[in-house]
């Protein structure tokens, strides 16, 4: 009998609550165009970062572990991951792998591993070690690591994905499967190392230098910090170039100093250049903090919102959209 | 007997006109497929259309309000990666034809051009939100791959967001498992991955083949949802919360590893996404990667953190039941 009572009280709860959440008609439109009313106070290829955010570039370019399970999702969970996201041609490939068991590492018997490319080819094969030497930082630690060198003869033009599939046998016999993968590029360009900053219509543009050895379309992207390292903003740029030296610059719009009360100099944090247009888009390393700029004053830089019109636009049709389905505007007056 | 005759056809003509203006204070609808095992929804019409059907079940006539709103059925070639003209370049002319006036392959066309004034809203599902992402975070001349298989400038100019229903946008353990070729245990549904074709290969959870790697924050808000009903088997070999082919942290968008392992108190929030801008949580429903997409299973709906649901005023805390019965398709249509 109480059991039965709790059960329905239980489901009324639930339908109690099902029934008190809700979602205001019009709402979803009117907070859309809310949010890209924010958004166009910067062009697309230049926006401000919130206050403790993270530098998004450097963060797209740090590898991250990939983790799966066992039969039935049981532990241990092999994870595996790579020193960096690409390599270059020439580099050696760094490779990682735990065996842990509610995060404790677990010892595995052998952890070997092999690399394939697009279609499925066993290009190279792989032995990790936990013993200190080479890519394995510390002997012991439960981080199993492999050096890979990439055989001759497949460099890519610019850039090919490699899929890492790794095979842990565990010491009763089991086995534990992951996969992985690295990106091998062949970049058609690279930073010289010579960089400038200039003040253009209330913006801080930071110019890099390129040197193309085949032509191509390059893509640069840059967060800018403030001197102690606090990121600020990110800006971007994209050119198709011809080989020889070239300057690429990245504009950061100037509301982003006001937004953020920040004065110079400030610190180009992270540098990220890319041979695109071309799948999959060959990276060179990240660079970071390799500019310092001039000690701009905060004045010099537009307080103007940027108003990017098509963003505005489609804020305009959204704003319409919620008034009508709140009542507020006829539907034959669109 | 006339005047009788009038006023049927009066009342005829005022509920014509009625039906029409409710279309037209509603967004268009595009629906965008997921990952294909053949180029059937890329050669026939039916086959894309039939995608979003399960026996009596119809996504998008349910989304649409039984067709009080105006839709397009998008089909692509599901077996190509993500970035390629049958992909992501098809699908972006598609969308550009949709927001012209111009007819899918089942005749269905938006009543008012983007000339017109018209909304247009992208619903994907899986792989399509892979794909929206790309052409999206493309649509700038300073993006990485801008217009690189499409116009996708245009696209980002007409649709007004994106609501993406089991997005692979950070790759799907599902391809991991399938690419291994080792591990019985990982009975994915075959429709969605049966091998490791080009098209899987593109949609593994590993650094190097995301999105993010070659294309900036996407021009236009995508919103997610997504299942947590696991498939007996195939949820085994996915880390946290999943709906038995994507793992939240990809139906989420989250930053960090594409395998970190989330449910729906703790997944990533909209301050954690895989972009800085473009990515925001609607909620999660108990279905699965089929159910997401035909509207089969009307079931629980859980609050997500910095999601959509308002709960006396303020955001539902997460993993509260809000909703005890209502589809993936129903709960789009309750958005406009």
């Amino acid at each position: 009998m109480f059991a039965k009572r709790t059960t329905l009280g239980i489901l009324m709860m639930g339908l109690a609550a099902a029934a008190a959440a809700q979602i205001e008609p019009g709402g979803f439109a009117r907070e859309t165009a809310k949010d890209y009313r924010e958004l166009a106070r910067y062009p697309e290829s230049s926006r401000v970062l919130k206050r403790g955010e993270e530098d998004p570039i450097r963060a797209k370019r740090l590898p991250t572990r990939q983790s799966m399970p066992g039969p039935d999702g049981s532990e241990p969970i092999l994870s595996v991951w790579t020193a960096k996201i690409s390599f270059e041609v020439g580099q050696p490939i760094d490779l990682f792998a735990t065996l842990e068991t509610r995060a404790k590492a677990v010892r595995p018997d052998s952890i070997s591993g092999e690399i394939a490319d697009a279609s499925g080819a066993i290009v190279a094969q792989v032995t990790y070690k936990d013993d200190g030497q080479e890519a394995d930082r510390t002997a012991g630690d439960g981080v199993w690591s492999a050096r890979l060198a990439m055989p001759k003869g497949l460099e890519p033009s610019p850039a090919a994905s490699y899929m890492v599939r790794v095979k842990a046998r565990l010491a009763d016999g089991d086995l534990r499967d992951g996969a992985g993968g690295f990106l091998y590029s062949r970049p058609s360009a690279h930073l010289t190392g010579r960089y400038r900053d200039l003040l253009r219509d209330g913006n801080l543009v930071v110019a890099a230098e390129v040197d193309v050895k085949e032509a191509g379309r390059f893509h640069l992207a840059g967060t800018l910090a403030t001197a102690e390292g606090e990121p600020i903003g990110t800006a971007q740029s994209a050119a198709h170039l011809e080989p020889g030296r070239y300057w690429i610059e990245l504009s950061y719009y100037g509301l982003m100093f006001h937004d953020r009360k920040a004065a110079g100099p400030y610190r180009l944090a992270s540098l990220a250049l890319s041979t695109t247009n071309v799948m999959p888009n060959a990276q060179n390393d990240l660079v970071e903090n390799v500019h310092l700029t001039r000690a701009y004053r905060t004045g010099q830089m537009t307080e103007r919102p940027f108003q990017e019109p098509r963003l505005l636009e489609t804020a305009k049709r959204l704003e319409l959209d919620a008034d009508r389905a709140q009542g507020r505007t006829a539907p034959e007056q669109q | 007997m006339r005047v009788r005759f009038l006023g049927v056809g009066v009342l005829a003509c005022l509920s014509f006109l009625a039906l029409a203006a409710a279309a037209g204070a509603q967004p268009c609808l595009i629906f965008v497929h997921g990952k294909q095992t053949n180029t059937n929804t890329f050669t026939n019409y039916n086959s894309a259309r039939s995608y979003w059907v399960n026996g009596s079940n119809d996504f998008v006539r349910t989304a649409t309000k039984n067709f009080a709103a105006y839709h397009y059925v998008v089909g692509y070639n599901g077996t190509r990666p993500y970035f390629e003209a049958q992909s992501a370049g098809e699908v972006a002319n598609e969308i550009v034809n949709a927001t012209n006036g111009g007819a899918d392959g089942g005749g269905n066309r938006c009543r008012t051009t983007f000339a017109q004034g018209g909304t247009f809203w992208v619903i994907a599902h899986s792989m399509g939100g892979t794909l929206m992402d790309f052409v999206l975070g493309n649509n700038d001349p300073s993006d990485p791959n801008f217009n690189f298989t499409g116009p996708f400038d245009q696209v980002a100019q007409r649709v007004s967001m994106v609501i993406t229903t089991g997005g692979a946008h950070r790759g799907s353990q599902g391809a991991d498992a399938v690419c291994l070729q080792s591990n019985p245990f990982c009975s994915f549904i075959a429709i969605f991955i049966q091998s490791c074709d080009d098209a899987t290969f593109w949609l593994r959870t590993s650094d190097d083949v995301q999105v993010r790697n070659v294309a900036s924050a996407p021009a236009r808000t995508v919103y997610l949802t997504g299942g947590y009903e696991a498939i007996f088997g195939a949820s085994a070999c996915l880390t946290g919360e999943d709906d038995g082919v994507v793992q939240y942290a990809s139906i989420f968008a989250c930053n960090g590893s594409a395998t970190a392992s989330y449910d729906n108190s703790n997944v990533c929030n909209n301050n954690s996404k895989q972009e800085t801008t473009g990515f925001r949580n609607l909620d999660a429903a108990h279905e699965n990667h089929s159910d997401e997409r035909d509207a089969s299973d009307t079931d629980v709906r859980k609050a997500i953190p910095g999601g959509i649901w308002t709960c006396g005023g303020v955001p539902c805390a997460p993993n509260t039941t809000v909703q005890s019965a209502m589809n993936t398709a129903q709960f789009v249509a309750i958005l406009y």
